[in-house]
């Protein structure tokens, strides 16, 4: 594949057919295969199939548009995360009912499922086993509950594997704001899965 | 048991390191305590373990066939009628 160097002019030259074509497949190729996990994090964010199908479409049109803008060799996926949730906040998030900003758990301690799970002197095994046999749609379920500025930092860092920085300019926040509410919103969703898990059964509450 | 200072220090320091957001001398003390506690060790371990399963749990969603048909509209109607 070649990738063609940081020669370019500031004013583009008008688009021809051939530019037009050439763009649209580059699309194909690289900002089609990502539907997927567009998909799902639509789905996460708006907790409503409907709702995320009309979000991923408007966030491909928006793409699409802008994709000429775009400097191949940079963070596609970033640079379709930063899409994606502006659309979101700006568009979706004025239909969701749960308040947005949350103060969240600050007096849960970080390591609040392990101390839950464990505690009985068995294998470390036991307690990862636990989190293995909590059904995917519960686990979706308890990250979904969790409110919107927390529940974004978690998707984009543990579901997508975006860094600090990454999520920083998805959200336009920065960088201390991100890790922040990560921590804080991986403290609630232990307290969500821990709630899940005990509703199905799944362990003892102690 | 984890109430001894290294303890504390490392632990505190494991979701960063979980992150890939800890560098240099930080990173090799955490790992290094990590490697000579097995009580922080496992703490440790279970929050890798909680990391990938959240991952590997709330992915998956297949998006319908009709979004993939919408979106693939989008691309070629701007090769009809570019704006």
């Amino acid at each position: 594949m070649a990738v063609t160097g940081g020669t370019e002019t500031p004013t583009p030259a008008p688009s021809t057919p051939t530019d037009d074509a050439a763009l649209r497949e580059r699309f194909e190729r690289d900002v089609l295969p990502l539907l997927p996990n567009l998909y799902a994090a639509a789905l996460r964010m708006t907790r409503d199939p409907t709702d995320a199908e009309d979000l991923v479409q408007d966030t491909y049109l928006r793409a699409f548009r802008g994709f000429a803008g775009f400097t191949e060799g940079t963070n596609l996926k970033a640079w379709l995360y930063r899409i994606l949730t502006n659309s979101f906040i700006n568009t979706y998030r004025k239909k969701q009912r749960q308040p947005q900003t949350v103060e969240g758990p600050d007096d849960m301690d970080e390591w609040y499922l392990f101390d839950k799970l464990g505690g009985r002197n068995v294998e470390l095994s036991a307690e990862t086993e636990v989190l293995d046999r909590i059904p995917d749609e519960a686990v979706k379920g308890a990250l979904e509950s969790l409110p919107e500025n927390f529940r974004l930092p978690v998707l984009l860092a543990d579901v997508e594997g975006f860094s600090y920085k990454e999520i920083a300019e998805i959200m336009d926040t920065p960088i201390g704001t991100v890790m922040s509410r990560l921590h804080r919103g991986r403290k609630a969703l232990q307290k969500a899965l821990w709630d899940t898990a005990k509703e199905r059964g799944l362990v003892d509450d102690r | 048991m984890i109430d001894k200072p290294g303890c504390i220090e490392a632990l505190k320091q494991v979701e960063l390191l979980l992150d890939g957001e800890l560098e240099g001398e930080l990173r090799i003390n955490v790992e290094k305590h990590l490697s000579g506690c097995s009580p922080c060790m496992d703490r440790a371990e279970f929050r890798r373990h909680l990391k990938v399963m959240i991952a590997a749990k709330c992915t998956g969603d297949a998006p319908p066939a009709e979004l993939l048909i919408r979106i693939r509209a989008i691309i070629e109607e701007r090769d009809v009628a570019p704006s």
